[in-house]
């Protein structure tokens, strides 16, 4: 085999190197790791046609299919033209004609044109967990077109409650959809069957105050997961209308310094969300000296500090009363070699414009 | 008397009612249901016709007009002490006919019952007066039919409604003078005669077949299924049970009230005597006890009619998906087993 391949050209169009020299996986995104079912049949038809006839289900939700031939590659982005139109422009709202909101034209039989921002993950939500608070792949249709096409890399999970069986704790920003209660004391009849969820499943804030014959809560230390909801006989305890979100920031796995997100927003709402992730890009570029690099969110914040990071990502944000923000974040690590981070100064990394 | 009103038209004679009258109607309430943005749709005063959710079934019954999940039964200070107060505005009260049977099947328990009228139960019900809402047969967990509830004479009121409006009956006179002007037509309301759902309720007059279905595995299953929340009598239309509670206002033990609060048969603790005895301590025990009061034992005490009405709200609220008409036709199959064994 002597191929002449730009790999990372290949990359930047969402083919994946194989072990084999010449063949390669198409990752084909899927925000919020929902759609029409009729996209399978355009999975099977590539994998097929081009490929090796298997289907991977992508960690991070994508369609991906295997054994796809380099030569191969301009014919499945010519079948690709409809796939990326419907879902991503038309379903999701992306302007295809952009790269990081810069002007680029986008040619509709070249594929994808960046792998930058990852796809948006979600459980199902809402949609149909009895345990969501939020519809998630409605939120993920919204970020979309806020962080792709994009050179900047960034992985956002979206989990619809605390449960968080869609590891918003594991990306560079997980959202998690949360809900905030109102008691309404006459109708409950001190069952205590909240009180009971909420120490077997969340965080025993809530309290029996056998005085009044009423739930009492810490407030501060609800976890937002609505179980109190579920479980109410009575409809004593209802969500507000209003959908809330918690942020959580700078998870990540990897070979050198793995660890999990700590919480950055909480009760922060759509609108704050959007507004924040609009100055991703900005964040992003402002450290890497507007020259993307393979480098994921986490390590940019790691390069600016916390407090440069919050500094340029809630510029112009409105937030809301609710919304509560890190004042720092001190992260946890796993070193996989002790004193990683200790080395000469000439190694360090740097972050901001040079120069 | 008969009328066709459009919508504000029907805004029009509500606003006239409710000069007179305070008006209760299932209503929407919108992202409060059990699981995120579904809703639920409770009895409360209306205050226009749109309001008034009419085409679908309400997650909780009527009853909580009259007999609220809580009430203040009296206060106290030392050893005084003063009984509540109730609004002395009647109240119409818009339901179906099932509703409608529920309360005359509460009052035996509330009013006469012992020989005792319930001051709390007669002081409501007897400022309300029902304004029937047209049924077609319910939504798949109803069967009023097979309880002989589809029916009723008690009330003031006929209403059928449309997207366009709603066609009236006035039975009662007292309500004529609300409607002057309004445009009139022949309107007699009519009832379903008929359920998607059957329900078979089991004879139980055999005092043998009663002690057999007693320890017969069909309740085995609702240990397991069945969680003992509650949900299911809280939106019985026809349960009852209550207890009460005394809050205590502030440090001062002296000063509080004493309330009326809503009980379930289903939960823990219902039955917990003195010395910590229960007579039910298992969820099958407590299902069977339900099962058994709706379907046998209400008859057997009161005569005339079985206690449940068929409305099917506590198949729809239970978040574990146990339908009592399926609970009802096992234990009528069951029945048939025990009966077929001591004939042998």
């Amino acid at each position: 085999m002597n191929q002449d391949i730009n790999i990372k050209k290949v990359r930047l169009n969402c083919y994946r190197q194989s072990k084999v020299p010449g063949e390669f996986m198409l990752q084909m995104r899927v925000p919020g790791g929902t759609v029409d079912a009729k996209y399978l049949s355009y999975v099977e038809y590539i994998a097929k046609t081009w490929g090796d006839g298997n289907f991977h289900f992508g960690t991070r939700q994508t369609f991906d299919i295997t054994g796809i031939s380099y030569e191969n590659i301009p014919a499945v982005n010519e079948y690709l033209e409809t796939y990326i139109k419907e879902v991503d422009a038309q379903l999701c709202n992306v302007d295809m004609d952009t790269v990081a909101h810069e002007p680029h034209p986008w040619d509709p039989k070249e594929g994808y044109p960046t792998i930058g921002a990852r796809n948006i993950t979600a459980c199902i939500g809402n949609y149909h967990c009895i345990c969501g608070n939020c519809n998630t792949f409605e939120l993920a249709r919204k970020i979309e077109p806020i962080i792709f096409p994009s050179h900047y890399h960034i992985k956002i999970n979206i989990a619809g409650c605390p449960n968080d069986c869609n590891k918003a704790h594991l990306c560079d920003f997980g959202i998690i959809g949360v809900a905030r209660m109102t008691y309404h004391p006459e109708r409950c009849i001190a069952c205590g069957a909240c009180v009971r969820a909420c120490q077997h499943g969340a965080t025993r804030v809530l309290s029996a105050n056998p005085a009044i014959g009423k739930v009492e809560k810490d407030p501060c230390c609800c976890v937002g997961c609505g179980e109190c909801v579920r479980v109410c006989p009575t409809s004593a305890w209802t969500r507000q209308e209003t959908k809330f979100y918690r942020v959580i920031l700078g998870g990540r796995t990897g070979r050198q310094t793995p660890r999990t997100g700590k919480m950055f927003l909480n009760w922060a709402t759509e609108d704050v969300i959007l507004g924040v992730l609009k100055n991703w890009q900005k964040f992003s570029a402002w450290v890497m000296d507007y020259k993307p690099e393979y480098l994921h969110g986490g390590h940019l914040i790691d390069r600016a500090g916390y407090k440069k990071f919050k500094e340029i990502i809630l510029d112009g944000v409105k937030l809301n009363p609710e919304c509560l923000v890190a004042e720092d974040i001190f992260w946890h690590e796993t070193e996989y070699r002790s004193n990683f981070n200790v080395k000469p100064l000439s190694m360090h990394h740097t972050a901001g414009p040079k120069g | 008397m008969g009328y066709s009103l459009s919508v504000s038209q029907a805004d029009t004679v509500l606003h006239e009612l409710q000069r007179d009258y305070r008006i209760y109607a299932p209503k929407r309430f919108p992202k409060q249901g059990r699981y995120s943005d579904t809703d639920i749709i409770r009895y409360a005063e209306v205050n226009s016709f749109a309001d008034i959710v009419w085409d679908i079934k309400s997650d909780y019954p009527a009853k909580e007009v009259i007999t609220p999940i809580q009430q203040a039964i009296f206060y106290f200070t030392e050893d005084e002490y003063r009984a509540s107060k109730v609004k002395s505005k009647p109240i119409l009260l818009l339901a179906r006919p099932c509703d409608i049977n529920a309360q005359r099947i509460q009052a035996r328990i509330y009013a006469g019952n012992g020989g005792y009228d319930d001051l709390y139960y007669s002081r409501i019900r007897e400022l309300v007066k029902f304004a029937v809402m047209d049924c077609n047969g319910g939504d798949d967990t109803c069967f009023c039919v097979s309880m002989g509830s589809n029916r009723t004479d008690d009330y003031a009121l006929a209403l059928k409604f449309s997207e366009d409006g709603v066609l009236v009956q006035v039975v009662d006179e007292d309500l004529v003078s609300y409607f002057e002007g309004m445009p009139q037509v022949d309107y007699t309301h009519t009832f379903v005669e008929e359920n998607e759902l059957k329900v078979t309720v089991p004879d139980l007059s055999d005092k043998n077949v009663r002690k057999a279905l007693k320890t017969h595995p069909v309740w085995q299953e609702y240990n397991s299924r069945c969680i003992s929340c509650g949900a299911c009598t809280v939106a019985c239309s026809t349960c009852t049970c209550f207890t009460t509670r005394d809050v205590i206002y502030g440090d001062n033990p002296e000063v509080g009230e004493r309330r009326r609060v809503t009980a379930s048969c289903q939960i823990a603790g219902f039955d917990q005597m003195a010395g910590q005895k229960e007579f039910r301590s298992t969820a099958a025990e407590r299902m069977r006890y339900k099962v058994l009061h709706k379907f046998h034992d209400y008859k057997a005490r009161f005569g005339q009619e079985h206690m449940c009405v068929g409305c099917g709200r506590c198949t729809r609220r239970c978040p574990e998906l146990i339908s009592i008409s399926a609970t009802v036709n096992k234990v009528s199959a069951a029945v048939d087993e025990i009966r077929a064994a001591l004939n042998r």
